[in-house]
């Protein structure tokens, strides 16, 4: 009987795997364009949301009307900017807004910080990639977390932000941190420093370059 | 097997999914995938629907192919199987549901090692019809997704004081302090324990009468 | 890096995934065969030796694997299929080596191989090596402080099921309930930790 060769396992083994393989790959291309397509807009949505003025989270606007604003108002980084997507306005930069990244509690998680042309005072953050607890670290998406950010100034020094515990007093440097989400608390908080403070002195060497 | 046969079959199945064999509470199996997403009761129906498609598809394919299968690979075959299902629903929602792929993070993934789906394939799609299977992967998956919606249901409305997102009147108000060991991982296993706690005991109160 | 950077950092992934990021306690994988096979310290013990290799091995052929064969091809996304196939071959592969040379060991320990290819853990220590970016040697690390993590959780469950055999417990909790809720205390104990390491 076939089924009782030495070589039909493998044989078998072959063909199952090449069949679903290729069905799966067939999925995978036939996606690929809306998975990228989702992704970029995601990133696009986040520069938008802390750029003063290019977003309302009432608004409903569609996939394809942020793209256009996107590409009209934003500016690409540029040697002056230190890798931060700039809106500018009567010829003057108006805000930064910084790609930020590092490892999660999860996965690594993704976002973007916006500064205004001062340097010092945090507009907004946004995320674009994250995969923390739903309900604990995830919560770092909604606007109770997010709207602590807006207004607050980086200090001279080591910690150019802090997170404290929730309950304790901030002042112009701190947020608190998520309740019952210390690993992703404490993962975010070096991510925003380590991010703000390496652009900080990429724009000081920009600057001495003047 | 003749008409009236296979109509038993399948009540048996459906009834030993369902509450006889839960595989939640009676074989205890599948915990993990499942056990992280309970917290928010959206992410828990989308994880269930992941798991009914898996779950029944891949008993009724391994049920298929079962005549074929060599004895030494078939938990290989089975694990390609359930791996390319799952693979399938990851790919569709990063495609049309990027949101929720991002919140179920790695769970969509780890449905490929959840006892449940290996264990339903191994203990009944291996030696039955494949219509048989897919009721069985079916009615077994739902029997799963019952229990942990009750579990949600209850660590979303207490740890958040909402349901499905939307406010729940007074759990959500200013007198309800939030238990948020609900929302932790401590507070999934509590909350599986009590519910196992319960559901045994109804069984084996009516059992006995 | 260098050697002795990427050492120290294997350490400390090491321990932080022992204590602080347990991969049953904080991640909840590998429940299964954790609330299945905990009854007693001798069989926890050896599920939870053979885990440690099983994991620790695993997690190094799968960074061979992808590193060498999956990205140069681009095939990421082929991770779940490959990592599932390697495991399920190696374990497949020790069980024989196990068989042929130690019948006894075999006896003991064999009946546990076929349960840990389907326990979660392992699948999911090599997937988070591959989303944590983790080289070779923080790998080596990493699987190891997971192996010892799930060891160290299921033993202390074992030890704690053992003292309870003699109490009296109600009998819709027997079994699964009572072990689930020792789970929860278990992981409320080790949050305790997270603020150890920086």
């Amino acid at each position: 009987m076939i089924k009782e060769k030495k070589w039909f396992p493998v044989i078998y083994m072959f063909l199952v795997t090449a069949l679903l393989s290729s069905i799966v790959i067939g999925f995978t291309q036939f996606t690929s364009n809306r998975v990228e397509a989702n992704r970029k807009l995601a990133f696009e949505k986040a520069v938008l949301a802390v750029l003063p003025g290019l977003s309302d989270e009432k608004e409903k606007a569609t996939g394809l009307q942020l793209h256009l604003r996107f590409a009209e108002k934003v500016n690409e980084p540029d040697d002056y900017s230190a890798g931060a997507y700039t809106l500018i306005g009567s010829g003057k930069i108006i805000a930064y807004a910084l790609p930020i990244s590092g490892r999660g509690f999860w996965a690594p998680i993704k976002g973007i910080i916006g500064i205004e042309a001062d340097r010092k005072t945090i507009t907004a953050i946004a995320f674009y990639q994250q995969n923390e607890t739903p309900g604990l670290g995830a919560e770092i998406t909604k606007p109770e977390f997010r709207d602590q950010f807006k207004g607050k100034v980086m200090r001279m020094g080591e910690k150019l932000l802090s997170f404290e515990r929730p309950g304790t007093k901030l002042d112009k440097n701190s947020v608190h941190a998520l309740t019952g989400a210390t690993q992703t608390s404490t993962r975010l908080e070096t991510i925003i420093n380590d991010a703000l403070k390496k652009w900080q002195q990429q724009l000081g060497d920009g600057l001495d370059r003047n | 097997m003749n008409g009236r046969i296979m109509q038993s079959a399948k009540q048996k199945v459906i009834v030993e999914g369902l509450w006889h064999n839960n595989p939640v509470f009676r074989q205890v199996l599948g915990i993990c995938s499942t056990l992280a997403v309970t917290n928010l009761v959206l992410n828990t129906v989308v994880m269930c629907v992941a798991l009914i498609f898996t779950l029944s598809l891949s008993a009724a394919s391994v049920s298929v192919l079962r005549k074929l299968t060599p004895r030494n690979i078939r938990m290989m075959v089975e694990t390609l199987i359930i791996a390319f299902y799952v693979i399938i629903v990851d790919v569709l929602l990063k495609a049309y549901w990027p949101e929720m792929s991002s919140n179920l993070g790695p769970y969509v993934g780890l449905i490929i090692t959840n006892c449940i789906v290996m264990g339903r394939c191994e203990a009944y799609g291996n030696s039955n019809p494949p219509s048989l299977a897919f009721l069985d992967g079916l009615f077994n998956a739902l029997g799963y997704s019952f229990v942990l919606l009750i579990i949600a249901t209850f660590r979303e409305v207490l740890g958040m004081g909402t349901f499905l997102g939307f406010s729940v009147p007074y759990f959500s108000g200013p007198n309800w302090d939030k238990w948020i060991v609900m929302v932790m991982p401590p507070g999934a296993f509590f909350m599986l324990a009590v519910v196992t706690w319960i559901f045994r005991s109804v069984q084996s109160r009516k059992e006995q009468s | 890096m260098n050697i002795e950077t990427e050492m120290s950092q294997a350490f400390v992934v090491c321990i932080s995934a022992i204590f602080t990021q347990n991969i049953l306690l904080s991640y909840f994988l590998g429940l299964c065969p954790f609330i299945g096979v905990s009854r007693e310290i001798k069989t926890a013990f050896g599920l939870g030796l053979a885990v440690i290799f099983v994991m620790t091995s695993t997690s190094l052929l799968n960074w061979l694997a992808y590193h060498y064969v999956l990205e140069p091809l681009g095939l990421h996304f082929f991770r779940f299929i490959l990592f599932i196939i390697i495991i399920a071959a190696f374990v497949q592969f020790i069980e024989m080596v196990i068989d042929r040379y130690s019948p006894t060991l075999y006896q003991n320990l064999g009946v546990f191989l076929p349960l840990i290819t389907v326990n979660c853990a392992i699948l999911g220590a090599s997937l988070f090596m591959v989303i944590r970016d983790y080289s070779f040697i923080v790998t080596i690390g990493y699987g190891l402080g997971s192996g010892i993590g799930w060891f160290l959780a299921i033993i202390a469950m074992a030890g704690i099921r053992q003292r309870l055999s003699n109490e009296r417990i109600p009998q819709g909790l027997q079994g699964a309930g009572i072990t689930l809720i020792i789970a929860g205390i278990m992981a409320l104990a080790f949050i305790g930790f997270t603020g150890v390491l920086q």
